[in-house]
């Protein structure tokens, strides 16, 4: 699905991005942690095409992303409120997205009535302009808007950062089924351990632009991520036990 | 505090990616300025013999006193479109124990900063210098200069008020424009009063009565207060940001531009965006301000055809011109959002097209009163509404493509203004010359009706050829499509 090459990025001497090489396969679900500034914002967007990198290539379906756009038709994302058009409202916003994939507004309004629980009646008929939501209630519009357009991939950078407990579990729970019901190649990034580690199977963590551990999630993957983040810490019990 | 908030904005000012532009605009702006204040000193020194030779059987004092008002009045209308307002990014500094007065105090003393507030002195203190001290006394003539010094400051503050406020509501700007006119119409074109004789009633007697000097004084401190008390009045979140409490807002549709599928879904959305935010509003409002422009050089016979074209390119292309200008970066806070979604780049552009079309039909529709004037008129404006469409939107769209600067229409109004100020007038020179070197040099040989024929007729040809240009612009956007998302980025 993705496939990156020699990927290298850098800013007046920095390199925030150094990525020689990269697969992810069709129906993984990939969880990208790293502390600020490790690269993970640049890298996902120069998957998106919205970055020109320094050196080197990524390849969506075997496709050069750079100077294509067919991966626009199945790929789907949300990295920040700079993805929403934010004097429109939440409505018109799905209508105006679904109409880009050339799904009527009957198909939108079917989809939409089956993410009211997601919702938890914030987001449909409140009267407002998406740039009136807070930030939580703008990534439910940009999640959603995601899975409208019923992608093959979908990258989404730290949804859980600004929505409320009750909506974190409810994404991990619809970001499985996509992966594991659809099929859906997943790509998500986050700051919250416990998260990516139960939604992904396997996780990618940066370390100044690099990918320095590529591990296939198991029962003691979360250990291993809080022992290299918890940096002068004392390690979780669990871990001094093993050990 | 003030210079600290002083070192700030230069900080801001080199430290932006649109340094190097803004540079150049401020070069040419410098130079333009410095020629002007040399033509305004010519004319102060020489003001005795001009005014003499201008009004021969009137008393050289009573004439100067007489076009004092006038010019002030000039002046107003001339500030309300060209004076910049003064900016600070005041939210960093709101929750800091910073005094909301010296914040307030550094907008309204960087205010003083414009040149508009040294012509009139360049203007009219070499004559009362020559005149009036050496006639009536030098405790007259400083009356003049406090009086003059009073009048600026009540114009400079009376002028950024209004600015100011027309930035939240369009149409006080049209309003008060529309009341100048009107004001200067009264007396030139109706004859219902002399300003000059209103003028000369107040500085006649000022001679005799140097105390009255506090008059104007008294207003200019008076506008100082009350443009101090409304910025202090706004410094709040809710005003400086758009998160307020409003009522409910409904989705719309526009069932005309359903028709043009998907291009008809983003001309549709922009259309939203200039609609829904105020600073795009006002763009559009403004815009009707321009319309005036034909009751100003049609009622008076000294402007030739010349004016007509320019007149008529104002009127029927003023949003594309001002609107223009700033293109992309209206939607800058949501262009990754544009670039990563199924949007063919052609597509974009030919809602551009489309919604220029459409907003320059509207102008050119409400221009057509103006055939009062003569068929002629009515020719000349299709043919420039013609020009607009076809080579004006064109051009925009190319120069959009060399903008990287972020347009934050979530911000409040009050405190952040990037509309109509002398810089924009640069950008848009090139638009408006263009028509010049063609009508120019023909007209100027005889051959007016050819001059307008060839511009028509190239119009049309941008117009016919627009799949082409479309073309063209989608290889050149896709140069600079990093740059542009990357200026874009940057708050």
């Amino acid at each position: 699905m993705i496939e990156i090459k020699d990927l290298k990025k850098s800013y007046n001497g920095v390199t925030v991005v150094n990525v020689p090489h990269l697969e992810i396969k069709q129906g993984e679900s990939v969880g990208l942690v790293g502390n600020n500034g490790a690269g993970k914002t640049t890298l996902f967007r120069t998957i998106l095409d919205l970055i020109r990198p320094d050196s080197g290539e990524v390849l969506l379906n075997g496709e050069n992303v750079a100077g294509h756009e067919n991966w626009k038709n199945y790929t789907a994302s949300y990295l920040d409120e700079g993805f929403l058009i934010d004097y429109l409202t939440p409505e018109e916003y799905f209508y105006f997205i679904g109409g880009l994939h050339q799904f009527n507004r009957a198909h939108v309004d079917d989809y939409l009535s089956g993410m009211a629980d997601f919702f938890n009646g914030e987001i449909l008929k409140k009267g407002k302009y998406i740039r009136d939501l807070s930030k939580g209630n703008q990534c439910k519009v940009g999640v959603v808007s995601c899975l409208l357009q019923n992608p093959e991939l979908l990258m989404l950078d730290e949804p859980f950062a600004n929505i409320d407990p009750s909506t974190q579990f409810r994404l991990k729970s619809l970001l499985k089924d996509l992966n594991k019901m659809k099929g859906v190649t997943t790509l998500v990034s986050s700051h919250d351990l416990n998260h990516i580690t139960d939604v992904c199977d396997r996780i990618l963590l940066m370390e100044k632009g690099k990918i320095i551990k590529d591990i296939a999630t198991n029962s003691s993957t979360l250990n291993e991520l809080e022992e290299y983040f918890g940096v002068g810490q004392i390690i979780g019990t669990a871990t001094a036990l093993r050990e | 505090m003030t210079t600290t908030f002083l070192r700030h904005e230069l900080k801001a000012f080199w430290r932006s990616k649109n340094t190097g532009k803004s540079i150049a605009i401020r070069v040419v702006m410098v130079f333009m300025i410095l020629y002007l204040l040399l033509c305004v000193l010519a004319m102060g020194f020489f003001l005795n013999e001009i005014l003499e030779k201008t009004f021969p059987h009137d008393d050289v004092v009573v004439s100067f006193c007489g076009i004092i008002l006038l010019y002030f009045l000039v002046d107003l209308f001339m500030r309300l479109q060209l004076q910049e307002l003064p900016t600070l990014r005041v939210q960093p500094y709101l929750q800091l124990p910073v005094k909301r007065n010296s914040l307030v105090r550094y907008l309204a003393l960087t205010a003083l900063f414009s040149v508009f507030n040294l012509w009139p002195f360049i203007l009219f203190v070499p004559f009362i210098v020559r005149i009036v001290a050496s006639d009536s006394g030098s405790l007259a003539a400083l009356a003049f200069v406090v009086s003059i010094a009073g009048l600026t400051a009540f114009n400079n503050y009376f002028a950024l008020y209004l600015k100011r406020k027309s930035n939240l509501n369009g149409w006080i700007f049209l309003v008060a424009a529309g009341l100048i006119v009107l004001v200067g119409l009264g007396d030139f074109y109706w004859h219902f009063y002399s300003i000059r004789n209103i003028s000369f009633l107040f500085f006649g007697h000022l001679i005799n009565h140097p105390a009255l000097a506090l008059v104007p004084v008294g207003i200019g401190v008076v506008m100082y207060y009350l443009n101090f008390a409304y910025l202090r009045k706004n410094l709040y979140l809710e005003e400086l940001g758009s998160r307020k409490a409003g009522k409910y807002k409904s989705s719309t549709e526009y069932p005309l531009l359903n028709r043009f599928g998907s291009v008809g879904d983003l001309a549709a959305n922009e259309l939203k965006l200039i609609l829904r935010n105020k600073r795009s509003r006002s763009a559009l409002i403004m815009g009707l301000f321009f319309l005036f422009y034909g009751l100003i050089f049609y009622t008076n016979h000294h402007y030739g055809e010349g004016w007509k074209i320019f007149v008529g390119m104002f009127m029927t292309g003023i949003f594309i011109i001002s609107y223009g200008q700033f293109m992309y970066s209206w939607q800058a806070s949501h262009f990754d959002g544009l670039l990563v979604s199924k949007i063919n780049f052609s597509d974009f552009l030919k809602a551009k097209y489309l919604l220029f079309t459409i907003v320059s039909t509207g102008f050119f529709l409400l221009t057509t009163p103006y055939v009062y004037f003569g068929w002629r008129v009515l020719l000349i404006h299709f043919v420039m509404f013609l020009w607009n469409i076809g080579v004006n939107t064109t051009m925009v769209l190319f120069f959009a493509n060399r903008n990287y600067r972020r347009i934050d229409l979530s911000k409040g109004a009050a405190f952040n203004w990037e509309g109509v100020s002398g810089n924009q007038w640069i950008l848009s020179l090139p638009l408006v010359i263009t028509p010049y070197i063609i009508y120019g040099p023909l007209a100027f040989f005889g051959h007016a009706n050819l001059a307008v024929a060839i511009l028509c007729i190239i119009g049309i040809l941008f117009l016919v050829t627009r799949s082409f240009w479309i073309k063209q612009l989608e290889a050149d956007f896709y140069t600079k499509r990093y740059t542009i998302a990357e200026g874009f980025r940057n708050k």
